[in-house]
């Protein structure tokens, strides 16, 4: 006995949902971590290295290979200010 | 550098006054961290007279280092950026390849084994720059000169090349 196509249509919107949520979440991903593979397991030296990326390319994945900064990155490394509690 | 961390910091201060003249200027390095990591221990191979002497410096001057060692600092920089100029020029092709490597797969050296014997072999041949990573024991292989990595990803395969031995090569 054929089983009425009515039976497969939630099937088909859960198969749809799901593609739709994961896809837009993987896209998500790649799109945060320009394309890489995601950075986990950061330490606080991997954290301020990645600043320093951002120094130097804009982004924390980023990288570049010079030899010589371009001029001013000696000067934008930022100071954190807090309010004094007194 | 302050040992305290701010809290609940809201806002940042660039200051973009450059240092005064009479302290004479050094350009900074300019590669991010997965090249740096990729030329660290070349860097070190290279360098290591004067990051001693930085250290060195650090430790007789406690609490002024800032100050007292800005000449071994300066050093230390030119050094370590004259590296990276020359791992550039000889080994350019070995060198992108080992830290687009290391740049995906969270800087972990071990996941990219054969790109790094490459670069050692591409390094040691052009610049006489040795791969030694210091304090191991001596009766076992260095870890870069195995060919399985234990925490690695994926097994690697044979025709991606052997381990990098430094004058091995010659004798055969």
């Amino acid at each position: 006995m054929p089983i009425p196509f009515e039976t497969l249509l939630p099937y088909g919107i859960m198969i749809v949902m799901f593609g739709a949520t994961g896809t837009g979440l993987a896209a998500l991903k790649t799109w945060h971590n320009e394309g890489k593979n995601p950075r986990y397991s950061l330490d606080q030296w991997d954290r301020q290295m990645q600043q320093r990326d951002r120094r130097l390319t804009g982004s924390i994945t980023g990288q570049v290979a010079q030899a010589v900064a371009p001029p001013g990155f000696e000067l934008n490394n930022p100071w954190k200010l807090e309010k004094r509690y007194s | 550098m302050s040992t305290r961390r701010p809290q609940f910091n809201q806002t940042v201060l660039i200051d973009t006054t450059p240092l005064p003249d009479d302290i004479p200027k050094v350009q900074e390095v300019g590669a991010s961290s997965a090249p740096l990591l990729s030329a660290s221990y070349f860097i070190g191979a290279r360098c290591r007279d004067y990051n001693d002497d930085y250290m060195q410096c650090k430790n007789e001057n406690p609490g002024r280092g800032e100050f007292e060692c800005l000449k071994e600092g300066r050093r230390v920089t030119r050094c370590a950026s004259s590296v990276i100029e020359d791992v550039n020029k000889h080994c350019l092709e070995q060198f992108t390849n080992h830290w687009k490597c290391l740049d995906n797969h969270n800087h972990q050296l071990w996941q990219c084994r054969p790109f790094e014997w490459r670069l050692n072999k591409c390094v040691f041949d052009n610049l006489k720059l040795e791969k030694k990573i210091p304090d191991q024991p001596q009766n076992v292989i260095p870890v870069e000169q195995r060919p399985q990595q234990i925490f690695a990803d994926r097994k690697f395969r044979s025709i991606e090349g052997k381990p990098f031995v430094p004058g091995q090569e010659a004798k055969q």
